[in-house]
């Protein structure tokens, strides 16, 4: 009997029927706003497949297992590991419904939800006084310490940028993971627990008990670690219990042997207790092989992320980001949201550093070394008169403007690879206004700053041939447009990481990827004419200090130079291997009878198109540049071996510099591994390119490539030596 | 004879408008669906069609407790009123004792119960809104 005040049920069963049996076959009686399409979502209820509440014939809900009965250490160790996988399973992205969620102790601790420590145990009926068994309260102590940690987990994740169905799938179905149970308190059990391990060591072997031990060791240091981050300070204390749960870590893998498991103390059956609009699934089962590898990049990424608080300068900082998340596998996604955290948490960079601090600091090193225009005492002046005041007025001006595009590269960065990809789209849509921004302030400050045009001559990228007219410094939208090319590049570029493009579109992307590193080389060599006129005419004369600034923005210059360089000549290399591929018909495009090489190209350019400076090439200059139909096969090889030397050399340069001229504090190492492996592409580039060479020497002009007895793969990019480059191999058929 | 076809016809007729007009004035409102398991349905009533399978939103399902979660209950009740004599009504026996339960529930969303599995429906209405005026009845009434 169902009741509730102020509302009456009134059986309409029979009247319900009747009325319905009354419409003819296939009429439907429905409410107008709602959809038959929306009815395609609905849950069919006694379908077994659909409704997890679906019982099946003389099928009891309740869970026939006993959560009471005795448990052998060794079956105790068996459902902590399981636990652990099914952590893991979580970790990467399956449903907690599916995971932890299935485990019949977990269940009985949660349900009904406890409202004190005492509570929050699965044998609840136990007389006041009594000691607990042992072993429960080994496993109730550890499944405390991990339901306590999933929370935290999951608040953190929620509470920074992630996607639902990619990443992380935060629905806790309405159960409450202990959010209500302080921490210390169950730290507390954690440690009663292991007392209790000491004490019956002799009776269940000093092995099992040092087993046991670790698991509810790394609990605690798990829960400490996230306590620990919230402080973004300080990463060397930090690390910590990290440390602490990598070197637990091994001897837990190397226990697992002791443990029996206990398939039956997991069920799906829990499900139908669940709030969920899902079917039933099954429980996901992942090797306790791939578990202990997943956790053991997790920790070392944990210990790994905490050096981004060392911030050393806004470009290292970058590069940190940009190297950390190139890693593969990628991060976690709570190592990810973690690294959100310390980044923005608050819209205090790193804990300690406001927005203006980093974007002054980058500009210092990009465009304005010991700039006026950066100089903090102009925000003091009063008097509108003063230059200084309509700086300071300007610059703040601009702050505003570009912080929070700025900031969103490294939010971008933080996503996963395609979300990266398609988030660079928007964001170089918002770099293109940013540019138009900061050209009028740059016009307004130019005044300001009573700046003389020089007459400014490209030399190493030359570009036309004419006397080029006086020109004017354009610092903040140099700045701009130097990101929008960056950005650009990536876009290009993660598009080879993640397949994006067929194998005979490769050819025209490395073309489009030169002409943006070119055009990157020439930004950053207009900028650095402009950073030595300044210097060279600084009145008064430079303190040391200054010089230094001027020193540290040369040198990024430098890098980037190398950088832009290396990419163009690289991507030369491999458009012109690709073209001669295509040329010997070893690389054949596939049938595409609804489409046009024209079409395809506005499409696969869409995002580009939009953005005015560097414009799109059209589809003819595209098309020219890629196909490059005056050369032929012999001198397209011919510059692929010369563009190969100088990348060679700007790769080389590039992993010799020290980690403050290469900008890569405390990420050197890692940014070091990518840089070497470039080089190691480029090797297998002018292998390559020999036994191109030495195939078509004979002179097969323009005809079937068949004949040549050449094999050609494209590998996988995660089969090459870098992501970003896709480098065929090339074999002499047997 | 041509006469009785079509006020029989026409008496079809009048029925099956009403009879839509019935469910129609049902939409939206909240339903209770028990079906064969004993489960109870709770959502807002969306859709029907002529083998009455209902399109309920925002659909709470409920359970009985189970059998043995019953026995449990009965016998703390019994404990308990054993125990605390001012709270049982006197001469009762502890035997047929009532006691309540809370019926376990969980949030679905959108479900379609299909007719063949349902045993019950019912129509919940505040007190304060119960209409007073004829309603419609269906033909196995009249």
């Amino acid at each position: 009997m169902i009741s509730s005040e102020g509302i009456i049920a009134t059986d309409i069963t029979r009247k319900f029927a009747a009325a319905a049996a009354t419409l003819a076959p296939g009429e439907l009686v429905k409410d107008g706003h709602f959809t038959l399409f929306e009815s395609v979502g609905a849950l069919e209820i006694m379908d077994p497949k659909m409704d997890s509440g679906c019982l099946a014939p003389g099928e009891s809900l309740d869970e026939e297992y006993d959560v009471a009965r005795p448990l052998l250490p060794s079956e105790v160790l068996g459902i902590i590991d399981q636990l652990l996988c099914l952590e893991m399973a979580w970790h990467l992205g399956y449903p907690l419904s599916q995971t932890l969620l299935t485990n019949v102790y977990i269940e009985a601790i949660l349900m009904p939800a406890p409202a004190t420590i005492d509570e929050a145990d699965f044998i609840r009926n136990r007389k006041d006084g009594a000691p607990r068994d042992p072993m429960f309260a080994v496993l109730r102590a550890y499944c405390l310490g991990l339901l306590k940690s999933c929370w935290y987990v999951c608040d953190r994740i929620k509470f920074e940028h992630y996607y639902e169905e990619e990443d992380f799938v935060t629905n806790t179905y309405h159960r409450s993971l202990l959010d209500n149970i302080d921490r210390d308190l169950i730290r507390d059990e954690l440690m009663t627990a292991r007392s209790i391990l000491h004490n019956i060591r002799r009776t269940i072997s000093e092995e099992m008990a040092q087993a046991l031990s670790f698991r509810l060791e790394l609990r605690t240091a798990f829960l400490r670690a996230i306590e620990l981050s919230d402080l973004r300070s300080n990463p060397e204390s930090l690390s910590l219990p990290w440390s602490q749960m990598k070197a637990v870590w091994e001897p837990i893998s190397k226990s697992h042997r002791l443990g029996t498991p206990v398939p039956e103390a997991f069920s799906t059956k829990i499900q139908r207790k669940l709030a969920s609009t899902m079917p039933p699934r099954p429980i996901v089962h992942l090797s306790f092989e791939e578990t202990y590898e997943h956790f053991r990049k997790l920790f070392a990424d944990g210990i790994d992320v905490l050096k981004v608080l060392n911030y050393s300068d806004s470009q290292s900082l970058l590069n940190f980001v940009l190297t950390f998340q190139a890693q593969k596998p990628q991060p976690l996604v709570y190592i990810r949201t973690l690294l959100q955290t310390f980044l923005f948490k608050d819209m205090i960079i790193l804990g300690h550093l406001s927005i203006r601090h980093v974007i002054d600091d980058d500009l210092a090193i990009v465009v304005l070394p010991c700039s006026r225009l950066l100089d903090p005492s102009n925000d003091d002046i009063e008097a509108p008169y003063d230059p200084r005041f309509a700086m300071a007025h300007q610059m703040e001006l601009f702050r505003q403007r570009a912080a929070q595009s700025y900031l969103d590269i490294f939010r971008a960065l933080c996503q996963n690879r395609c979300r990266v990809r398609r988030t660079l789209y928007h964001a170089i849509q918002d770099w293109e206004t940013v540019q138009m921004d900061a050209m009028a302030i740059d016009r307004l400050l130019q005044v300001q700053l009573e700046e003389n045009p020089i007459v400014y001559k490209p030399s190493f990228f030359v570009i036309e041939e004419d006397a080029p007219d006086p020109a004017y410094c354009l610092p903040l939208s140099s700045w701009a447009l130097l990101y929008k090319l960056r950005l650009m590049e990536w876009i290009v570029q993660l598009g080879f990481e993640l397949e994006t493009y067929q194998p005979d579109e490769l050819a025209g992307m490395y073309w489009y990827l030169g002409h943006l590193a070119k055009t990157r080389g020439q930004l950053v060599e207009r900028i650095k004419a402009f950073t030595l006129h300044r210097r060279a005419n600084h009145r008064p004369p430079l303190t040391q200090t200054m010089e230094a600034q001027y020193d540290r923005s040369l040198a990024f210059l430098r890098a980037m130079m190398l950088d832009s360089v290396a990419t163009w000549e690289f991507a030369r290399v491999l458009s012109c291997i690709y073209t001669v591929l295509l040329r010997l018909k070893l690389i054949v495009p596939p049938p595409r009878p609804y489409s046009t090489d024209a079409l395809r190209y506005e499409i696969r350019m869409k995002p580009f198109l939009s953005i005015t400076m560097p414009e799109l090439p059209t589809f003819e200059e595209f098309t020219h540049g890629t196909t490059q139909p005056e050369c032929s096969i012999a001198a397209l090889l011919e510059s692929a071996s010369g563009a190969i030397g100088s990348a060679r050399k700007s790769f080389d340069v590039l992993g010799k510099l020290s980690e403050q001229d290469a900008f890569t504090v405390d990420t050197h190492e890692r940014w070091l591994r990518g840089t070497k492996n470039c080089f190691k592409s480029i090797i297998a580039a002018s292998i390559a390119i020999s036994t191109l060479s030495d195939a078509t020497k004979g002179g097969v002009e323009g005809e079937e490539g068949l004949g040549l007895g050449l094999e050609v793969v494209v590998p996988k990019p995660e089969k090459g030596y870098h992501e970003w480059w896709i480098v065929p191999k090339i074999t002499r058929k047997r | 004879m041509e006469d009785t076809r079509t006020s029989l016809k026409e008496a079809r007729d009048v029925a099956r408008e009403e009879a839509a007009e019935y469910l129609s004035s049902l939409l939206n409102k909240n339903l209770r669906v028990t079906t064969t398991d004993s489960r109870m349905f709770w959502g807002a009533f969306k859709c029907t069609d002529p083998e009455s399978n209902l399109v309920l939103q925002h659909t709470y399902e409920y359970r009985h407790p189970s059998m043995q979660k019953q026995a449990e209950g009965s016998a703390a009740a019994a404990a308990a009123s054993a125990g605390a004599t001012l709270t049982s009504t006197p001469g009762s026996a502890v035997a047929n004792q009532t006691f309540k339960m809370d019926m376990t529930s969980r949030y679905l969303g959108l479900v379609v119960v299909p007719g063949e599995h349902i045993v019950k429906i019912e129509l919940e209405e505040f007190v304060s809104q119960m209409k007073k005026g004829p309603q419609y009845r269906s033909p196995t009434e009249l």
